[in-house]
């Protein structure tokens, strides 16, 4: 099993399904930012909600060290953690995202730690600090548009692999329906009408002009790089990657907004690497 | 604009900025102009660049200050594709200086950019003078230069008759 993109929805439809009180992850081999995220939001959910999950973790010693270097544990603790990785190989740790005035600090913490890695281009290193600002502050700004939210909880993580750069942004608020339903001009029926919406369309909640079409343009930027995106909320994900060309399809219910960007690495003009060079595959191929 | 940091911002902060940018179009002279710049900053993200350029713009545009006008100049063209797609979204158009060039940011058809293009060239100009250059009817041209001066890119002077013969001049805002 892996916690990836596309693989993290067979986690979240078992877990939808038969409500669980326990998740086996023992047998999993690989696991992605977006994957982390999920799982982190997942297991604060459950306990929200009065039904906590008891976790086997992953015993692939790699996967279980670069869980625990993302700061996955601290974060399930509540203890949240600044520190650099002590595990080489983790980029970014889950860094959680609360309020609006520290979104600045927080962006430019992950762009540090990833120009202290590579030399990377001007342009699109301050392309990606400008999404980064974006959808860091959609989470204080609409993960509890409608108040209802009981603990809208943001997360990001980044890890860098062989082939890109994988930055993923969560939260478990009211998810971008909820959040459209404020207007009363745009009746919007289904999570993927909203990802139809918000994403392709740049419908915002604000009838303001100036508000909305972030996503878009994000959208847009990134397939034009080349890379590949996947925005969920509620039972819809939408995936966009160069070769399968974008989908939205229906998945198993998870509360709030989830997103991955997955830019290659010459974007930055960082050579690729082969994945048998790359320290994190080394690890997690063995 | 660097006041506010280096890579700014989110929408909040653009908020608090707006009160500045506002304040200092206030404390103009009634034919003052305000110039933006940009210098010295890394990034401009599009919510903040909305909060305090697109809006206190779009005051101006809707009437507040009348005789003022508001300019950007940026070190770099890139810095400013947040505010152009902002500015785009809110149908305004802003000048923009750039490396001793000026270019338009946002919404604004090309009839109207040739224009204001003219205006620019010239410094003043009539409505006559510009309809004869451009080689359209008097009453295209004056539906181009009503948009052009709605939305602050010339001033407008009367200088004789009465309406419905009123007499302008336009001028350049740079």
């Amino acid at each position: 099993m892996d916690l990836t993109i596309e693989r993290v929805e067979e986690l979240l439809r078992f877990v939808d399904d038969g409500a669980p009180s326990r998740l086996d992850l023992s047998a999993v081999r690989f696991a992605d930012p977006y994957g982390l995220l999920l799982l982190d939001l997942l297991i604060h959910h459950r306990a929200d909600s009065g039904a906590p999950l008891r976790v086997a973790w992953p015993t692939h010693p790699a996967v279980a060290g670069w869980m625990r270097a993302m700061g996955l544990h601290a974060d399930l603790k509540g203890t949240g953690t600044t520190r650099p990785p002590r595990v080489e190989a983790a980029l970014q740790p889950i860094a959680r995202i609360e309020e609006e005035s520290e979104v600045v600090d927080l962006v430019n913490a992950f762009d540090a730690r990833l120009a202290a890695r590579y030399p990377l281009d001007d342009s699109p290193r301050m392309t990606l600090v400008r999404i980064m600002i974006e959808l860091f502050q959609n989470i204080p700004q609409h993960s509890n548009a409608t108040g209802t939210a009981p603990n809208p909880h943001g997360v990001a993580a980044m890890q860098d692999y062989g082939d890109g750069i994988f930055l993923a942004i969560a939260d478990k608020g009211v998810g971008l329906r909820a959040s459209l339903s404020v207007r009363d001009d745009e009746p919007i029926d289904t999570d993927a009408a909203a990802l139809d919406a918000v994403v392709l369309r740049g419908l915002s909640r604000f009838k303001d002009p100036g508000r909305g079409q972030e996503l878009t343009r994000i959208y847009k930027m990134v397939r034009s790089w080349d890379s590949t995106i996947a925005v969920r909320t509620g039972d819809a994900l939408l995936t966009h990657d160069p070769v399968r060309g974008g989908e939205i399809r229906d998945v198993a219910f998870f509360p709030g907004v989830q997103i991955a960007l997955v830019i290659p690495r010459q974007v930055f003009g960082i050579p690729e690497v082969d994945a048998d060079r790359d320290p994190v595959f080394n690890e997690l191929d063995e | 604009m660097s006041q506010f940091g280096r890579r700014i911002g989110t929408r909040s902060e653009g908020e608090a900025a707006r009160e500045v940018v506002l304040a200092a179009l206030g404390n103009l002279p009634p034919d003052g102009q305000l110039r933006i710049s940009l210098n010295g900053l890394e990034v401009l993200s599009g919510s903040f660049a909305d909060e305090s350029i697109g809006k206190s713009y779009q005051a101006l545009v809707s009437g507040l200050h009348e005789g003022r006008t508001m300019v950007v100049e940026t070190p770099s063209l890139e810095l400013t594709e947040g505010l152009a797609d902002k500015l785009t979204q809110r149908r305004l158009a802003m000048l923009c200086l750039h490396d001793g060039q000026w270019v338009v940011l946002g919404q604004l058809a090309e009839p109207h950019q040739e224009t204001l293009q003219l205006i620019v060239d010239r410094g003043s100009t009539t409505a006559k003078a510009l309809a004869d250059t451009l080689a359209i009817p008097a009453n295209a041209c004056h539906q181009r230069l009503k948009r052009l001066v709605e939305l602050r890119l010339v001033l407008q002077e009367r200088t004789g008759g009465t309406a419905p013969k009123t007499q302008y001049l336009f001028h350049s805002i740079l």
